[in-house]
């Protein structure tokens, strides 16, 4: 059994909070954490296993938007791929011919003259006209903060499985320490049966 | 990361740390799996497409960028292409270098996590 006295400090919490994501509490000790929460095992396990779903949603969400933002990154790269050939283009004062698809699977031929700007879609049903290099610069500033939001993301995403992590362990430890418990008095209850001839149905003994 | 058979064992603050850094590593390490097939892909596409250059009579040909196909002299095409062949081999070799790095942190945490929980932690993919 864990002894409760060894460790003083109680379940002593590391919780920090990150970008509104709790942190999850560690368990020193499970004994004390059981008596400190003054729940009955399978509630207390109900509890932690609740927090558990709550991570796994948010998980998926900053999952998702770490799938979009991935995406956007070489859309962007792509975007700016075009431009920088619109812009050696005109250095060489030739104009670009490309084939482009008109609709699903039909293909044009479009002859691109010299040109300094080019046009942006901007959202929000908004285009505007650029010029070479603004837009370079700008599409290059979208790059700068997708790439940027990707980091963030990623270090939320990190601390979050980390509360997964640590959210596991304690339900794990909280169980195991349940069947402990529970050997223990079956180990005795069998000792002391043949005088007294119990059963062993403590009232805390639940299936978790 | 599952405890087995209620044992005795303390968990401290110290091994909760370790166990959630190998879960990162292992996190990372499938992530950069997928990266490394991804890159490797590339690569092969890369030079398949070289190849291809090689063979052709045309003088100009298709090139993809961005969304059309730009009509691009075979020699601009074959400059290009070797450009992004030195990239996505660049990237390639700082991934493996990453993977085996979190490979040897990996089975240093073993060694840690394994000497303390014996068989009560299981860090070993199913």
């Amino acid at each position: 059994m864990a002894s409760s006295s060894s460790s003083s400090s109680a379940s002593a919490s590391k919780v920090t909070e990150r970008r509104g994501i709790p942190g999850a509490q560690f368990v020193e000790d499970v004994q004390t954490y059981l008596t400190q929460s003054g729940l009955k095992i399978c509630l207390l396990l109900l509890t932690i296993q609740q927090g558990l779903q709550q991570y796994k949603l948010v998980e998926m969400k900053l999952l998702a938007q770490q799938r979009d933002l991935q995406a956007k990154i070489p859309d962007i790269e792509k975007c700016l791929d075009v431009v920088a050939t619109l812009e050696a283009k005109k250095g060489a004062g030739e104009d670009l011919i490309a084939d482009f698809e008109v609709s699903e699977g039909i293909y044009s031929r479009a002859r691109i003259e010299e040109t300094d700007s080019v046009c942006l879609w901007l959202g929000a049903n908004v285009m505007l006209e650029y010029s070479l290099e603004e837009a370079t610069g700008l599409l290059q500033k979208n790059l700068d903060n997708a790439k940027a939001s990707l980091e963030v993301l990623i270090a939320d995403l990190q601390f979050l499985r980390d509360q997964v992590t640590i959210t596991q362990v304690t339900i794990a430890r909280v169980y195991n320490w349940d069947v402990h418990q529970r050997r223990i008095r079956q180990v005795t209850a069998s000792t002391a049966q043949d005088s007294h001839g119990w059963d062993d149905d403590d009232d805390d003994e639940d299936d978790a | 990361m599952q405890q087995g058979g209620g044992s005795d064992t303390q968990v401290t603050w110290e091994d909760q740390q370790n166990i959630n850094k190998f879960g990162r590593l292992n996190n990372r390490y499938h992530e950069l799996e997928d990266e490394i097939k991804i890159a490797k892909e590339t690569n092969d596409n890369l030079e398949d497409a070289s190849n291809e250059l090689i063979l052709t009579d045309e003088e100009v040909v298709r090139f993809q960028i961005g969304e059309v196909f730009a009509h691009v002299p075979k020699d601009e095409v074959e400059n290009r292409i070797e450009d992004m062949k030195v990239v996505t081999s660049q990237k390639l070799e700082k991934l493996e270098e990453e993977k085996t790095s979190v490979l040897a942190q990996m089975a240093e945490l073993k060694t840690i996590l394994y000497g303390k929980f014996k068989d009560s932690i299981n860090l070993e993919e199913d």
